[in-house]
């Protein structure tokens, strides 16, 4: 039974700050993601200028060691994470044939505290000094006797409060795609990026905790002086290593899967076949995620654990090649005798697969202990990071991002300009990151500020540096794309590949914001291309044209986020002395803290206090409606 | 839309009705005389504390197997989803957390 709600609708700006649909929240992610994603960027060239010579004064050490910390924090949270969400938020409902994720409101929570914690991680650059202690932020070194400015708090608290909205996006997606497939969509029916999105979103259930705890504790170490990590006071900093890589290295793959099912999801459009081995590619998927999280210690064979821990974890991490190994040859198996078409998001693809290969060879390398204890802390670490994490994760998010763009936005990146982009970033990347393996092997040490001339280092440096100019030349081409395609009207077909296989192309594009006029009856894997070659032309309902429930927009996750963003900011300069009475006396008590947890709890009652039940499109209203990006 | 949702319902209060409360009442009671036990033992105390330390983990263990049957449902008929999770979830948090002490401060 339908009734009829007068529903208001918000414009512009207010729209965009309340909205609760997952296509929209997925076009936010995308924003906010490209915005870290470019100041990462920017911090990795001012790098390599620095190093492309030996004795270069182009920053100064401290500057440096802020510059490193950033690029990666950046980057890992702020950057990749984001747009992997973009992708998860765009793709899953519609590739699992549901009107939303379950819980919007919650979706719009998750974006807005990571927008949040981002934005204070990157006020620490005019606040008085970013955080210097490398990503990883090992104690003591990030402790208060060597970390003096607030650069780490700055660290601690963003990352704890981005570090929430990734916890609640993960949980999001995994109780949409447990409870929210359509008919006939069994497990074993899901397309492949919705399978690594789950295994996904249940690692960062599992992994995100732990650096909450320890983020918990180097911020009560450094704020209210408590003694975790400090071994004069019976702390231990080897404790902080643990904590930090028992979450961080299920990161890299909750990082990297997603990647492996857009490269599973475009190889197989693209080669129009069925993709090779599904049943197994799921099984390494939940395989890799499970091995994920027994190998952490392979991040610590020289901190002295003994023979007996770096040999456990030494092939603990070498069985990891196999289920990697299972994907790789399913891909490969995929293309062969396949029908392939090399489009801008197949380049991607096929690049994906040599690039990918290369950094898991030196992955195997690095978690042979005592070869570790060579590679350790050199630029072979860092080729071999950038070999997975730029090779493999963002040739692969390009690719899905050239892939879903015309079903995101209604219209088609050019395929000419893509293919530029496509040549220039991966050439530059393997000028940037190949040479440095080898830098590493003749004892190029990580995280130096600079180098002493006539040692090997030279040429290798500046061939580095010009690599990295090139992956920017590729990036502003994408950017140039986008502008360039934005300015295109909107009206691209459900199916504008015209290979599609999964729910998503069956519907329009940009897709109206209830995605299905009639949820879908799924029959089989690939249930778009199931009934594309069953003669039909879309695809079969599940149930009758009925009024459709729709939630509501709502002001009160971004209120919620700014409030955490107030009480974090607040806590961080509890005992600092401003020079001013009032500043003091508001930050010194706690009233700045205070205000912002009464901003969050004050929205959280009215959330509780006032219910709302969403509104209805009825029957008649049901044409085709998009969004509008 | 709403029919459906009355039809859930009456749907849940039929199974409740049918299993009735006997099972909640008889966990209701475990789970207080588990907790007695514990006070229990610790109040009499002083002989052994690591027999009192035994008996606490032993109670504590199956506190949480009747929270997490009756009380989480876990032992009802589809959730064996919750159970790979919460199983995966132990397991992955039991071993980070035995293994990292393990070689901190015992080996």
């Amino acid at each position: 039974m339908a009734h009829a709600h007068s529903v208001k609708r918000h414009k512009g700006l207010m729209d965009w700050l309340t909205t609760v649909d997952h296509k929209k929240i997925a076009i936010l992610y995308l924003w906010a993601g490209g915005f870290f994603f470019g100041i990462g960027g920017i911090e990795a060239l001012l790098i390599r200028v620095q190093l492309a010579k030996p004795m270069n004064d182009f920053v100064s050490a401290q500057q440096f060691n802020e510059l490193i910390t950033m690029h990666g924090t950046t980057m890992i949270f702020l950057g990749v994470m984001p747009v992997i969400f973009a992708l998860m938020n765009a793709v899953i409902p519609l590739q699992i044939g549901a009107r939303d994720v379950a819980f919007p409101f919650l979706n719009s929570l998750g974006f807005w505290t990571f927008l949040f914690g981002g934005l204070l991680l990157n006020l620490s650059w005019i606040m008085g000094g970013a955080p210097d202690a490398g990503w990883t932020s090992y104690t003591p070194l990030s402790s208060t006797t060597y970390s003096l400015t607030h650069g780490i708090d700055f660290y601690t608290i963003g990352l704890q409060i981005a570090g929430l909205g990734t916890l609640i996006g993960g949980i999001n997606f995994l109780a949409t795609i447990i409870t929210m497939r359509a008919p006939g969509m069994s497990f074993m029916r899901m397309p492949m990026f919705t399978w690594t999105s789950f295994i996904t979103s249940a690692m960062i259930l599992f992994a995100f905790p732990a650096i909450t705890v320890g983020l918990v504790l180097l911020t009560f170490d450094r704020i209210l002086g408590a003694n975790f990590f400090d071994v004069s006071k019976g702390g231990n900093p080897v404790l902080w290593q643990h904590i930090f890589w028992i979450f961080g290295h299920p990161e890299v793959y909750i990082l990297i899967l997603p990647a492996f099912g857009v490269i599973s999801e475009v190889i197989s459009t693209f080669s129009r076949k069925r993709l090779f081995g599904y049943s197994s590619m799921v099984f390494a998927t939940i395989l890799i995620a499970f091995l994920g999280f027994m190998v952490w210690a392979h991040h610590m064979f020289t901190t002295g654990l003994g023979p007996v821990a770096n040999a456990l974890f030494s092939i603990s991490t070498m069985l990891i090649a196999v289920p990697t190994g299972i994907k790789i040859f399913n891909w490969l198996f995929t293309m062969w005798g396949g029908q392939i078409r090399f489009t801008v998001p197949n380049l991607f693809a096929a690049g994906f697969i040599p690039t990918f290969v290369m950094g898991g060879v030196t992955g195997v390398m690095l978690a042979s202990a005592p070869a570790d204890y060579q590679y350790h802390d050199t630029y072979f670490v860092v080729a071999h990071f950038h070999y997975v994490i730029v090779g493999g994760l963002v040739l692969g998010l390009f690719a899905g991002l050239h892939y879903w763009w015309p079903k995101m936005f209604g219209r088609m990146l050019s395929e000419r300009l893509g293919k530029w982009e496509f040549w220039t970033f991966i050439i530059g990347f393997h000028l940037t990151f190949f040479v440095q393996h080898f830098l590493g092997l003749i004892g190029m040490q990580r995280r130096v500020f600079t180098y002493l001339p006539n040692q090997g280092f030279d040429l290798m440096n500046l061939v580095s540096t010009i690599g990295a100019f090139l992956m920017g030349v590729g990036v502003i081409i994408f950017l140039v794309n986008v502008v360039i395609t934005a300015r295109q009207p909107v009206g691209v077909a459900n199916d504008p590949w015209e290979d599609g296989r999964t729910l998503e192309w069956s519907i329009p594009s940009p897709p109206p914001e209830y995605n299905f006029k009639q949820i879908p009856l799924v029959r089989g894997l690939d249930a778009f291309w199931k009934e594309k070659t069953a003669g039909h032309k879309e695809m079969t309902p599940a149930e009758p044209v009925g009024p459709i429930h729709m939630p509501s927009a709502t002001i009160l996750p971004f209120l919620m986020s700014l409030g955490i963003f107030i009480a974090g900011l607040g806590f961080m300069f509890t005992s600092d002395d401003f020079g001013n009475n009032f500043l003091n006396f508001i930050f010194n008590n706690y009233i700045v803290t205070g205000i912002g947890l009464a901003i969050t709890f004050g929205s959280m009652l009215w959330r509780s206090l006032f219910d709302d039940h969403g509104w209805h499109i009825e029957q008649d209203e049901l044409n085709e409606k998009g969004v509008k990006a | 839309m709403e029919d459906q949702d009355k039809h859930v319902d009456s749907v849940i209060k039929r199974r409740h009705r049918q299993e009735g409360p006997q099972k909640h009442v008889i966990a209701f009671i475990f789970s207080i005389v588990l907790t007695l036990i514990a006070f229990a033992a610790v109040a009499a105390g002083g002989v052994n504390i690591a027999f009192t330390v035994v008996i606490l983990l032993v109670m504590a263990v199956l506190q949480v197997l009747v929270q997490l049957g009756y009380w989480m449902h876990l032992k009802d008929k589809g959730h064996m989803i919750p159970i790979i999770f919460m199983a995966g979830g132990f397991f992955v948090a039991g071993t980070a957390i035995i293994t990292a002490l393990y070689w901190m401060w015992w080996s």
